[in-house]
């Protein structure tokens, strides 16, 4: 009988690790992040970065992000074209206080990762891809991200495409820790 | 004549620059905001130098040329000077780093009519019409 414990645990032990789930890593941003924007005109930062982000690089399947930007937080150097931007000609702060990005599949690439989701600017959502790098440090790790966007695309002033730069080049560099 | 005139210059120059840096004081105690890499006492006194000076080679060459109208003349052209160089605080992007760039037009605009309220403060000093 007792000879029987053996086969017993190791057919239990096996049944078991099918049902193991591997928690994704979840990651604190540290203050020092950046998300700066630029074109001929305007360029700038925004700060208020908030949400949840699950990254792990060997479980990109149960991987996701759900970020949110506070668009008050947004700077361009100056004060008149701050409050410019927004007004509701621009990103209307009042009415639409966020930025949010929701991650929907995020897949490897021969130079990174695409994040692959929904992003939401001005009351307007849209299907977007987010590529970017991960790199390891040694108290956590930092997502680097440069891409493109069309503000015309989300709304943003259509009546004026001339005034200032109507595609702007964003690019993010985001310090984590392991939550 | 000249050097009358420069020495008008320099000493406008010197005045607009003190008003300056007091009046940063004066904004810092208002707002306890300071603009540091843009406003500074070398900054200050370079940039309201240089413009007293500019003014001082300007008057002296429409005395040369216009002499008995060139009095009205320059003041009208400095006059026009000071009000056109407002754009600047207002257009000026600072650096990202700095915080409420949207307060620095309000210290930085009052400076730009430091030269022009200093040169003719003290020309009667210097020049007797």
């Amino acid at each position: 009988m007792k000879k029987a414990i053996y086969p017993f645990a190791a057919i239990l032990l096996v049944a078991a690790s099918a049902f193991t789930f591997i928690k994704s890593q979840d990651w604190k941003v540290n203050d020092d992040y950046t998300i700066k924007f630029s074109s001929e005109d305007p360029s700038g930062e925004f700060k208020g970065l908030q949400g949840a982000i699950k990254f792990d690089e060997t479980d990109l399947a149960s991987s996701k992000f759900d970020v949110t930007v506070d668009v008050s937080t947004i700077n361009t150097g100056n004060g008149m074209k701050n409050t410019h931007a927004k007004s509701d000609k621009w990103f209307d702060a009042t009415k639409f206080p966020t930025i949010n990005f929701t991650s929907t599949s995020i897949i490897k690439t021969p130079s990174g990762y695409d994040a692959k989701g929904n992003l939401q600017i001005h009351g307007v959502t849209k299907e977007f891809t987010i590529p970017f790098t991960f790199q390891k440090t040694a108290t956590g790790g930092i997502f680097i991200s440069s891409f493109d966007i069309n503000r015309l695309d989300f709304n943003i002033n259509t009546a004026e495409p001339n005034h200032g730069a109507s595609k702007l080049k964003v690019d993010l560099n985001i310090p984590v820790t392991k939550a | 004549m000249y050097k009358r005139i420069f020495y008008l210059s320099i000493s406008s120059g010197i005045f607009a620059a003190f008003a300056c840096i007091v009046y940063n004081k004066v904004y810092f105690f208002a707002f306890e905001i300071e603009f540091k890499k843009q406003v500074n006492p070398g900054s200050v006194i370079g940039i309201n130098l240089l413009a007293c000076i500019a003014a001082g080679a300007g008057y002296y060459l429409f005395k040369s040329l216009l002499r008995k109208y060139a009095d009205r003349v320059f003041n009208i052209v400095f006059m026009c000077f000071t009000f056109a160089s407002l754009v600047v605080p207002l257009a000026i992007s600072l650096p990202l780093d700095v915080q409420n760039p949207e307060l620095f037009p309000a210290l930085a605009i009052p400076m730009h009519f430091f030269p022009f309220v200093g040169w003719f403060s003290l020309k009667p000093f210097f020049i007797r019409d």
